[in-house]
């Protein structure tokens, strides 16, 4: 399972998506949120954590402002990428605003349990979430409930 | 990535000797996250959501008297998904292509995601077509000989499956890991080659590259 976790992505991979998100940019002002999302996908699996972070801020952008029918797949790799570069609680967070739309998703639930051995590894375990972790956790439940109700 | 590799070996000897890399496509609902699920943990899952992404499990299978640790790479078949998952397909010693004998449409894609698996694959990678839900004989939408047909005519081993009963899904990936392990044998298949998607572990602690697509060094994790 951890394989999920450190699997990284073929360089020439990155750069086809990377070219593919930015020619949509020069040529159409802004990317499909297809590009987008594939071109995320590629920077959370990346081996630098400043290339992950950049698809962190990829994925966001496209939690709040796309398709409504792929929250799920915003989530869980803001989950993947804030887990690969240690941030547990955060992933902790996306990864139940992931199971508000979908309960006991597998992937999901699979995801939660190889992160939390993570923080056991790394003797995380027991620390306090901190305020601004739970407000933002709060936020996300929330859109979560709104989602599942429109159903 | 490389729980295989390096640090641990030392410590701890490995319970198998060879690495498989497997894939598994096809298009969605056709029930390839199920037979994973039913290979890997012996269970049925009645109501499954659409895989996101990807997903991996592992089993350590024996086959010709040899241990062998199989991982298994499940991809998505939703459209969206597919630029991404063709990343996977690299290295893969086995690809297991699925279709759902209850849905003709599912079948007639095969052509598609055949020109793919041979585009992205080596030429030893071994192909192996699978008809699932072979327990919905009333709803059956294509016949076993006209897919046994299908795989003659392009070389691929084929089996019927059901991942809801169980029936042949060992057989599928054990079937698979036998081919692999004889062009290992023959000499067919270069272990040294880079993307053979075969690992030998008593000698080689440091070739990862199959598995972590590029070639980064990965700390051990123990899965
Ligand atoms: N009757 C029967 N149903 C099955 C079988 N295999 C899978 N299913 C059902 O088919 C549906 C889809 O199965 P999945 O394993 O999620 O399909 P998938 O190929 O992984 O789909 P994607 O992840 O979207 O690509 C689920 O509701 C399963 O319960 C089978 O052998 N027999
Ligand atoms: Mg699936």
């Amino acid at each position: 399972m951890d394989y999920l976790l450190e699997e990284t992505v073929p360089m020439a991979d990155l750069k086809k998506f990377e070219s593919k998100y930015n020619d949509e940019i020069q040529t159409q002002g802004r990317a499909s949120s297809t590009a987008q999302f594939e071109y995320a996908w590629c920077l959370v699996r990346s081996k630098y954590s400043a290339d992950i972070r950049k698809g962190i801020l990829l994925l966001e952008d496209l939690f709040k402002n796309r398709d409504e029918s792929a929250k799920q797949d915003y989530l869980y790799y803001l989950a993947i990428g804030n887990a690969r570069i240690k941030e547990y609680q955060t992933s902790l967070k996306y990864i139940r605003a992931l199971l508000q739309i979908q309960p006991g998703n597998r992937q999901a639930t699979d995801l939660e349990g190889v992160v939390k051995k993570k923080m056991e590894r790394d003797g995380l375990v027991g620390m306090a979430v901190v305020g601004g972790a739970t407000l933002a956790f709060g936020a996300l439940v929330g859109v979560g409930i709104a989602l599942a109700k429109s159903k | 990535m490389a729980s295989a590799s390096s640090s641990s070996s030392s410590v701890t000897p490995y319970n198998y000797s060879y690495i498989f890399k497997y894939i598994i496509i096809g298009d969605m609902g056709v029930g390839k996250s199920c037979l994973l699920h039913q290979f890997t943990e012996k269970k049925f899952m009645a109501d499954c959501p659409h895989t996101i992404g990807v997903e991996f499990g592992t089993r350590i299978i024996e086959v010709s008297g040899q241990k062998i640790k199989l991982q298994i790479w499940d991809t998505a078949g939703q459209e969206r998904f597919r630029a991404v998952t063709r990343s996977y397909y690299r290295g893969a010693a086995g690809a297991l292509m699925v279709y759902d004998v209850t849905r003709r449409s599912t079948y007639n894609h095969l052509s598609s995601w055949l020109t793919d698996a041979r585009n992205l694959t080596n030429p030893n990678t071994v192909i192996f077509l699978i008809g699932n839900k072979c327990d919905l004989e009333a709803q059956r939408d294509v016949t076993y000989e006209e897919a046994k047909q299908f795989a003659e005519e392009n070389g691929l081993a084929f089996l019927e499956t059901s991942a809801k009963t169980g029936e042949k899904v060992e057989d599928a990936f054990a079937q698979a890991a036998k081919h692999i392990f004889q062009s290992i044998q023959d000499g067919s298949l270069d272990l040294n080659a880079a993307e053979s998607g075969v690992q030998h572990k008593p000698s080689g602690g440091s070739k990862s590259h199959s598995l972590t697509h590029d070639s980064a060094p990965k700390e051990s994790c123990n899965c």
